[in-house]
């Protein structure tokens, strides 16, 4: 996403114009309905979630600050936060029928890469599982550092080296692709 | 320095930040570094923009149709919110307009309030005058068409040749009145003053203004063996009536 078009939609959010929304939709649309079905593992599901952050995300759209956060970790958060406690009202419901597999939801998330993304996948399978099982627990459901240390029997502080580790393989492992990404969501 | 900037650094409070997941003072806390530290700027921005990479592995296409589903809820709110706004603005009209004419109507009341207590103070006052001119004339009739009635004719002395009255004394009914009927004329600064000696006192009847209104009777004191002067004092009237001015006397 190029800044001056994340400008461009920031301000579009500030005056209240509708267009912003559909500017959303089309640049991080797919990002975020990826997010809402990593967490909820549900299509239909991942729909109401996406509708309902987008709401959320245009009513609070007074309340972002560029100083504060990026619009993607903006959008991020909430399409999330969203996902999570849509997943949790569902699971109270059905008594915690959802169990939370991290083999699965793994290869769920490799499954669902787009394929102009296929250098991508590549790239991905480069990161260490270990490194790869933590940043899903944390970043997509919703667990503490403290509860993902539980669930996957590995101690906080190795959680908390790898999370680190992980995302600085992330940056080591897309140096150069980092800028090739945001030119394929453009011309996607 | 480095140290506490690598001490926050090993916490997980700017992941955390990073996720939205910190609480209000957390927040605080992470923002404050991020301000101060451009270290940590530089690390929260990297982990904004891995977040953002590692975000876009799992991107999927979004199914068809949800885009407009979107664009009818975010419209919806608009207009709800519009007509909410609008409602909102109408109610505030109302509300001002409701307390504009209350206050216009208190205002009213207040005024009328105040009129009706002065007028009913006028109708208590004309009852009064009233009673009291009705009471005079009653008196006046009685008086005149008593046959028990004696009427005396007063003429002024020789200070006031042309003063000319008439008095007439009921002793059955104890009332007494007086017709001045004509008075020479005297400079501005004097002016006729009635009194009346009773029981050995003397009572102040009044400056006597004009005799315009010939008819107009006035009531005596009336005690046995009392005498009316008629005198001429300084104008506005004297306190005590000048005995060597007396230009007229009525014994009743």
């Amino acid at each position: 996403m190029s800044s001056l078009l994340e400008k461009h939609i920031v301000e579009l959010l500030h005056e209240r114009n509708e267009k912003a929304i559909s500017l959303l939709y089309e640049h991080y649309g797919d990002t975020l309905y990826g997010v809402a079905f990593k967490v909820v593992r549900d299509s239909e599901l991942a729909q109401d979630v996406l509708q309902e952050s987008f709401v959320k995300i245009w009513k609070k759209s007074d309340s972002y600050d560029s100083s504060k956060a990026k619009l993607f970790t903006w959008l991020f958060r909430i399409t999330r936060n969203t996902a999570i406690d849509k997943l949790r009202s569902v699971n109270t419901k059905s008594d915690k029928e959802i169990q939370i597999d991290i083999s699965d939801v793994y290869n769920l998330g490799i499954d669902s890469i787009r394929p102009e993304f296929m250098d991508v996948k590549e790239n991905m399978e480069k990161i260490e599982h270990k490194y790869h099982v933590v940043l899903d627990a944390l970043f997509f459901q919703g667990m503490t550092q403290q509860e993902a240390s539980d669930e996957l029997n590995i101690p906080l502080g190795t959680i908390k080296s790898r999370l680190k580790i992980g995302l600085r393989e992330l940056k080591k492992i897309y140096g150069n692709s980092m800028i090739l990404l945001p030119l394929l969501t453009l011309m996607s | 320095m480095k140290e506490k900037i690598r001490i926050f650094l090993d916490t997980d409070l700017l992941e955390k930040y990073l996720l939205g997941t910190t609480t209000l003072e957390e927040s605080m806390q992470v923002e404050r570094y991020i301000a101060m530290y451009p270290e940590v700027r530089k690390t929260y921005d990297e982990l904004q923009a891995n977040l953002e990479t590692f975000a876009k592995l799992y991107a999927l296409k979004t199914p068809e149709g949800l885009k407009a589903k979107i664009l009818n809820r975010v419209k919806a709110q608009n207009t709800g919110r519009r007509k909410f706004q609008r409602y909102a603005i109408a109610a505030s009209i109302a509300a001002l307009l409701f307390a504009g004419s209350s206050y216009f109507f208190w205002n009213q009341n207040q005024n009328l309030q105040d009129e009706n207590v002065i007028v009913n103070n006028k109708i208590r006052t004309l009852e009064e005058d009233m009673k009291e001119q009705l009471e005079d004339v009653r008196n006046q009739f009685i008086v005149l068409n008593n046959p028990q009635t004696k009427k005396y004719a007063v003429n002024g002395n020789k200070k006031a040749k042309e003063l000319k009255a008439v008095a007439y004394i009921n002793p059955v009914k104890k009332l007494s009145y007086i017709n001045v009927r004509s008075l020479p004329n005297l400079p501005d600064n004097q002016c006729y003053q009635m009194w009346a000696e009773v029981n050995g006192e003397m009572v102040n009847l009044g400056v006597i203004k004009n005799v315009d209104d010939k008819d107009h009777l006035r009531p005596l004191p009336y005690a046995e063996n009392a005498v009316g002067y008629i005198t001429i004092e300084p104008q506005g009237g004297n306190d005590t009536p000048t005995v060597q001015n007396i230009v007229a006397n009525i014994s009743y």
